[in-house]
């Protein structure tokens, strides 16, 4: 059974977009990285299947459960971190962690002192005390204290020093490899290229793509740029299937390429290869790539 | 569910803790002075009152003032504590829910197994707590006022004029979480429900200016506070208007599960 389940998920304000037909599936023990800039429908998103608000159609199951009607059967075995965590300027983050402890009825704080210690988190300072890096921390382990089954994370590590980013990629990795589910909304392409199973990108309140990493990667443009000793005779690359972008400067050809590389391997070997590049494309490029597309569309 | 609303009660009452200073003592040493100073003014008030016209006398509740306890009514108690009561109790059910809005903090308690419902239920519950202890402590600081300066304040009439304060502030906490079913704006729920608590300030006193106006009173709790001090509590409307003010709260916490929680 999936941790979460949307079919068609759509939130309107009014006259405004919210979002519109999100339909994907997270599985137990699966990162899930949600990609999109400012606005595009992430945090709402978010607050949909956390029952904050409410759909205007579709529907969001967690665990199988109904995010609307059981909701509070389905917070009892998640942790969230807000986008904008917050508590309360007054309160430390140990008042805080006690409070969450009574209401999820556990015992104790859990493995909340041991989270502290790994990331150098205070919890016995008033959160308004805090920088937004060290509130963040407190945030992560009242998100994570109690071993939750899903994790629900808005741009989790914003305002982290890359010491913590580290330590809370490591974090993300051993709750997954524990069967947790993580739902990870960023802006930070290298993060989830590096711990994310999956990834879904979002443009303008809808999902345009989920696909694995790997696959997303595999099927992009690789870029060549190939040194021939007779550039000349490369003309005939210009013309294969799947080739866009040629161009030859100061004897090197460079071109893009798509899909079955059968062809263009068979046409270079035709030559004197000197020197050979094939450069993958970054997350970014990839992402950038889907908003480009978009814009033309 | 009695230790998750034990819980939020408990968190609500120490994040407000200061309140219950910053609201018992002013009104509790305003109240003392007034009881201190009446067996000096007590002369020259009868006197004082006698020329004033009879519709003002009716209108803001001055009777005889030839003791300390119908001072205490028309000076703090038919007017500065209820309204300021009225006003502490709608900021202090909005700091629960408009505030930790605000704060960041509802999203963080909604992560957890807890019903919105009692959210609501553990806010008012707080709300009721808080204003109970402030009222107690600004009678407390009263009868000290009084015991000083020998005024000879009775206990019993003074504890049922600050305890019939109570019933009508919690009606504006209820107002509070209807209002918090409609915005998440601190600013707006405080400024609508202290309209409202003024507005029905007004239309009691406009319907006991003008006796044609009399059933304009109806609409205002204030018809229903009368003055404990001197008549006793009616318990009818003690009961009454606590029961009124539960119900709001029950409506206000159903729009309030109804309601999107936006960022």
């Amino acid at each position: 059974m999936p941790a979460i389940e949307t079919e068609a998920l759509t939130k309107r304000y009014g006259r405004h977009r919210g979002i519109e037909g999100v339909s994907f599936a997270v599985q137990p023990g699966e990162v899930f990285g949600f990609l999109g800039p400012n606005g595009a429908g992430k945090t709402t998103t978010i607050r949909t299947l956390l029952d904050l608000i409410h759909p205007t159609a579709g529907a969001a199951r967690i665990f199988g459960l109904d995010s609307r009607r059981e909701s509070v059967a389905i917070r009892a075995r998640l942790g969230n971190l807000p986008g904008d965590f917050g508590f309360g300027r007054d309160t430390a983050g140990r008042q805080a962690l006690h409070l969450l402890a009574r209401l999820r009825g556990t015992e104790g704080i859990g493995r909340a002192e041991e989270l502290a210690t790994r990331f150098r988190a205070d919890l016995d300072r008033p959160l308004g005390q805090l920088s937004r890096g060290n509130r963040q921390k407190v945030g992560l382990i009242l998100a994570t204290f109690h071993r939750p089954e899903l994790l629900i994370l808005d741009e989790p590590t914003s305002g982290l020093d890359p010491l913590m980013q580290e330590e809370f990629l490591a974090l993300v990795a051993e709750e997954r490899d524990c069967g947790c589910a993580v739902f990870l909304s960023s802006h930070e392409l290298d993060e989830v290229q590096r711990v994310c199973d999956r990834v879904g990108i979002v443009r303008g309140g809808r999902l345009i793509a989920v696909e694995r990493i790997a696959d997303l990667l595999g099927k992009a443009r690789r870029r060549f740029t190939v040194e021939l000793a007779d550039p000349a005779g490369a003309e005939r690359l210009r013309s294969l299937p799947g080739v866009a972008d040629f161009a030859v400067v100061d004897g090197r050809v460079s071109f893009s390429a798509a899909g079955d590389l059968d062809a263009v391997v068979r046409e270079l070997a035709g030559h004197h290869v000197v020197d050979l590049e094939a450069t993958h494309p970054s997350l970014e490029e990839v992402f950038l790539g889907y908003y480009d597309e978009g814009e033309g569309a | 569910m009695s230790r998750q609303i034990g819980a939020l009660v408990a968190t609500h009452l120490y994040d407000r803790r200061r309140a219950l200073w910053a609201w018992g003592i002013p009104l509790g040493l305003m109240s003392a002075f007034i009881v201190a100073i009446f067996p000096s003014v007590e002369a020259s008030l009868s006197k004082a009152i006698q020329g004033y016209p009879q519709g003002l006398k009716e209108a803001f509740g001055i009777g005889e003032l030839s003791n300390v306890e119908q001072y205490l009514h028309a000076e703090m108690l038919s007017l500065i504590v209820p309204l300021a009561l009225g006003y502490l109790a709608v900021r202090a059910v909005a700091s629960g829910l408009t505030g930790a809005a605000e704060s960041g903090r509802l999203d963080v308690l909604l992560s957890a197994p807890v019903s919105r419902s009692r959210l609501v239920a553990a806010g008012f519950l707080a709300t009721a707590v808080e204003l109970a202890a402030v009222l107690l402590l600004t009678g407390a600081l009263t009868g000290l006022g009084s015991i000083l300066a020998g005024s000879g304040l009775a206990a019993g009439p003074a504890a049922a004029g600050f305890a019939n304060v109570w019933p009508l502030a919690l009606l504006f906490a209820g107002l509070g979480v209807i209002a918090a079913g409609f915005s998440l704006r601190t600013s707006v729920v405080t400024g609508s429900v202290a309209g409202v608590l003024v507005g029905m300030y007004v239309l009691d006193l406009v319907g006991r200016l003008d006796s044609g106006l009399d059933a304009v009173r109806y609409l205002s709790v204030f018809r229903y506070y009368g003055n404990a001090i001197e008549d006793g509590i009616e318990p009818l409307a003690f009961a009454g208007v606590t029961l009124v003010a539960c119900l709001l709260a029950a409506i206000g916490a159903w729009l309030f599960e109804r309601r999107d929680l936006a960022a």
